[in-house]
């Protein structure tokens, strides 16, 4: 398959330099499947095969792009699709900086993150994974609910600066199971990110669920007050928030476009915690990484916070050329972000969280509903809880409360109110099902407490 | 093609399929084109066509989708055998709410097709409207035209055979500027739908002009004023952030496949159940809201949905009481079954897929609120006593059962006494939602009345990108909550 793919590139690059146009080409194939659970049925199981065209066509600064569902076997088609790229740029208005066409010094392939038995899992294995994942918990008002999502992604690119190819090709599972209750409503979860087959733990996922489910079950729920709380955050939100500061932080393109909270002098200054240390780090490949990025720069581990001091601004090709900056090889679908481990070794599961001896009411919230950015320069966002928010009582007791609303700045999330880490840390699945299939991890601690923060809506009920 | 696609269905049918639906799109065109700060960043022009396959067995659905249609057969086969396997795991068999075998046309109503615009004349548009936004005090400035022109053909194993083309025309253009402290802030123009038509003629080149000068004034107005504070005031919503309250706390919470649990591991639930039909008062008296998909110039309008069944305009909310949801020939059986009654008579028509490759969902259509009879904007200020204006959305956030949200916008004029007194910066407000709705104390008049439009809303999974509309009036609130 993958030299199916890239010779036909190779001809298509043929066609456009024997036509004399410029352009760059990018392929994507994704084979995905989706098993969809919701009221304990599978409400949808579907597949699709889609390969998609991007030709980007270059003259001069002037720049335009077609972009093809196609299949291999339309070459005519995709030759069209140069042919009109090549026209519409002809049409398109210059720049005002000269944008860069990569030239691929060597070929460069990259399967290391593809299972075949991950990609080809079978209908009936993903069945049997979530009967596993719920076996004995879901009863006539407790119903099932996620999705097993899951297939193969193959990037394909060649231009005509350059006869070199660059192919990337991955493999990715992500589960979410939920259990809710049909009428109270109220919901709890647990999820997976997997890159082989072997990733996937169903019992894993049931030990997490049932803890939850009973204390959902037999806990009285309660509208808690308004006020500052120690918050211990869960891997799902701690992962939101860190992709969050990925847009309004420390890319350079927003930064220059106004739509960040750090500013160019904030490099070597203290911003977080200095417990606090992330990495884009293409090495682990629990994050579907890209070792090269889309303009053939070798990507190695970058530094972006260490000890809470502000390291480095990335930057794409197209903002570097924009802005006459250096890329930094993050010219990728993903970054592949790491924040460290802290040094609470005792806390590696739920179980032991709750277990911890407390002085005073302690907030889980193991997830962040539909979180959005009030003032990207002072980097304020704001969500509400979901999924299984445990109140934590002094005395070893344990509450479930009834969701409730943070708006808080990433400053004070990461700042000086962490009060610890989680040394353990995970994988956490960050895909979004919009468009080309992207598979996106962000390795999170499984747990960060945050003091003092304030919530600013309780709701009063499910 | 459509030979073969009826035979693949009657082969299904002849396997045991209860119900098998085939969309062919046998094209999709779509032209982007983004100018940000005169530079022409995006000149994108994409095509696609494939089928999407849907099929129920033994009360499950399976489906499959592919752009390669050389192996037809082994694409319905797929599609089969998901179903046989989901079938595995059922605990309410799907069945679908009667409807008509159709055989019908429906085209949006467009005189100049943007697909024949040449390149150049919508680079021209862009370039003019960037150089009256190149004003002093604007530090980025952002306008974009986005086109789709599409095919779908619908055939289904209960005789129906529906052909739609549809085109679509979607331009926006926004300022931003920075205080002294190096703080954004945000001006953004997103027209109004008006006159009958939704093609290339429904760019208003006027009306970009006229109010290009309005939002780099009112922009600059706001980098230099003061916070908004932080106290409960009357809230007046002009159509700019009146379509996105209806959007996120009436259109979602109305969903049926929501409020049945559908999209518990997404996008949320609802705070709706099926019991508060004709019992729960979602909002004041003042309150009447529909999902409306006979607007002729509106993307929330399509003719027939991906069931097959005639749009139709519903009343979902009358003088405040909850009487309909936004619904699909699935749900709507699953409900009454659930309830025990009949709370709906048939499919509303609101399911649809966003491409050939995805399932039909319960989308909104276009979810307007009727205008009311308390005047015209300067009328409702006039009678408000302490109260802030507040338009276009900055940030919004909303609870998963759509029970309470939070919404920023770009700016806010405050109400003293009547009158309007000066510009806020960093507005904000929020709620809980029936509490919300109940607050509702003044509905303007049809001069307040606007269509707008979504062009990206986002459900489902995998996920998928609807276009739809609203047409509200200008409305205020009392006792809500600003400034956090």
């Amino acid at each position: 398959v993958k030299e199916r793919i890239l010779h036909i590139l190779r001809e298509l690059r043929a066609y456009a330099l024997d036509k004399g146009h410029e352009v760059a080409l990018f392929y994507h194939e994704e084979d995905s499947y989706l098993m969809r659970f919701a009221n304990s049925s599978i409400s949808l199981n579907t597949n699709e095969h889609l390969i998609r065209l991007e030709i980007t066509a270059f003259s001069g600064r002037k720049r335009a792009s077609c972009e093809l569902i196609t299949d291999l076997g339309k070459l005519d088609e995709m030759k069209q699709g140069i042919d009109l790229a090549a026209q519409m740029v002809q049409h398109a208005q210059p720049l005002t900086y000269q944008p860069t066409v990569p030239v691929f010094a060597q070929s460069f392939a990259d399967e290391s993150c593809y299972d075949a038995s991950l990609a080809h899992i079978s209908n009936e294995d993903r069945l049997q994974y979530f009967n596993t994942a719920s076996a004995g918990l879901e009863t006539d008002q407790v119903k099932l609910s996620g999705i097993f999502s899951c297939g193969s992604n193959t990037i394909a690119q060649i231009n005509t600066r350059s006869e070199h190819t660059q192919y990337f090709r991955t493999s990715d599972a992500q589960v979410t199971t939920v259990l809710a209750h049909s009428t109270l409503k109220w919901e709890v979860t647990a999820e997976q990110s997997a890159r082989a087959k072997s990733d996937l733990d169903p019992a894993a996922l049931r030990e997490e669920l049932a803890f939850l489910v009973e204390h959902y079950q037999t806990d009285t729920p309660q509208q808690i007050p308004l006020g500052s709380y120690d918050i211990v955050f869960g891997s799902a939100a701690t992962a939101d928030m860190v992709n969050f500061m990925n847009w309004i932080a420390f890319n350079g393109g927003s930064l220059k476009r106004g739509f960040s909270f750090l500013a160019e002098d904030t490099l070597g200054k203290k911003v977080f915690s200095d417990r606090i240390n992330l990495v884009d780090d293409p090495y682990r490949l629990e994050t579907f990484p890209y070792q090269r990025d889309y303009t053939g720069i070798l990507r190695k581990a970058f530094p972006i916070f260490l000890n809470g001091v502000f390291q480095a601004f990335t930057w794409t090709q197209e903002d570097a050329d924009e802005f006459s900056m250096q890329p930094t090889g993050h010219s990728v679908g993903h970054k592949s972000l790491v924040l460290s481990g802290g040094d609470r070794a005792d806390v590696r599961s739920l179980s032991d969280l709750v277990k911890l001896p407390r002085k005073k009411d302690v907030l889980y919230i193991p997830f962040l509903h539909y979180m959005n950015i009030v003032n990207p320069s002072k980097g304020i966002i704001t969500g509400s809880s979901r999924f299984g928010a445990l109140l934590l009582k002094p005395d070893g007791s344990v509450g479930v409360p009834y969701n409730v609303r943070i708006t808080h700045s990433l400053l004070d999330l990461f700042g000086e109110k962490v009060a610890w880490l989680s040394r353990a840390t995970l994988p956490y699945n960050t895909s979004q099902s919009y468009g080309a299939r992207n598979p996106t991890a962000i390795i999170v601690p499984k747990f960060i407490q945050v003091n003092d923060l304030e919530i600013s809506h309780s709701n009063s009920s499910y | 093609m459509l030979e073969k696609i009826q035979q693949q269905i009657e082969r299904l049918k002849g396997l045991g399929a209860a119900y098998v639906d085939t969309r062919w799109v046998p094209f999709e065109e779509a032209n982007y084109l983004l100018m940000w700060n005169g530079n022409l960043k995006n000149a994108t022009s994409a095509r696609e066509s494939g089928v999407g396959i849907r099929v129920l067995y033994k009360g499950a659905w399976g489906f499959s989708a592919s752009s390669d249609l050389t192996d037809l057969a082994g694409l319905y086969d797929k599609a089969f055998d998901n179903a046989r396997v989901a079938a595995e795991r059922v605990t309410f068999p799907v069945r679908l709410a009667e409807k008509d075998a159709i055989t019908a046309t429906f085209e949006s109503p467009c005189a100049i097709n943007p697909f024949e615009v040449p390149l150049a004349e919508k680079v021209a548009f862009l370039k003019d409207i960037d150089q009256q936004l190149n004003q002093p005090g604007v530090f980025q400035r952002v306008c974009d035209m986005a086109f789709v022109r599409k095919q779908i053909i619908f055939v289904d194993s209960e005789g129906s055979h529906i052909e739609k083309t549809i085109t679509e025309a979607f331009s926006t253009m926004q300022v931003s500027g920075l205080d002294d402290q190096g703080a954004t802030y945000e001006r953004t123009f997103r027209p109004p739908r008006r006159g009958d038509t939704r093609g290339w003629e429904s760019i208003d080149k006027a009306l970009f002009s006229e109010n290009a000068a309005r939002i780099v004034k009112e922009m600059n107005q706001v980098r230099v004023a003061q916070e908004c504070p932080k106290e409960d005031r009357s809230v007046i919503l002009l159509p700019n952030i009146m379509y996105l309250q209806t959007h996120e706390t009436i259109g979602h919470a109305l969903e049926l496949d929501r409020i049945l649990g559908y999209e518990l591991a997404f996008a949320g639930g609802s705070f709706v159940t099926l019991e508060d039909f004709g019992k729960l008062q979602y909002g004041s008296p003042r309150l009447t809201a529909r999902a409306d998909a006979t607007l002729p110039n509106s993307p929330g309008s399509f003719g027939y949905d991906d069931d097959g069944v005639p749009a139709q305009n519903t009343l979902l909310i009358d003088k405040g009481l909850l009487v309909g949801a936004i619904t699909g020939r699935q749900m709507v059986e699953e409900a009454n079954a659930i309830a025990k009654r009949q709370i709906f008579k048939g499919s509303g028509g609101a399911n649809r897929a966003t491409s050939f490759y995805r399932v039909p969902i319960e989308r909104m259509t276009n979810i307007n609120i009727d205008p009311g009879q308390d005047g015209t904007l300067d009328e409702i200020v006039s009678k408000t006593e302490k109260g802030i204006i507040l338009d276009s959305e900055r940030s919004w956030s909303i609870g998963s059962n759509r029970e309470q949200f939070h919404f920023g916008t770009e700016i806010g004029w405050l109400v003293e006494d009547g009158q309007v007194t000066k510009v806020v910066r960093n507005p904000t407000y929020k709620g809980a939602t029936v509490k919300f709705w109940n607050s509702l104390s003044a509905v303007g008049d049809p001069s307040t009345w606007q269509v707008k439009y979504v062009d990206n809303c986002g459900k489902g999974q995998p996920n998928q990108i609807m276009q739809l509309g609203h047409g509200v009036p200008v409305c205020r609130f009392d006792h809500v909550t600003i400034g956090e």
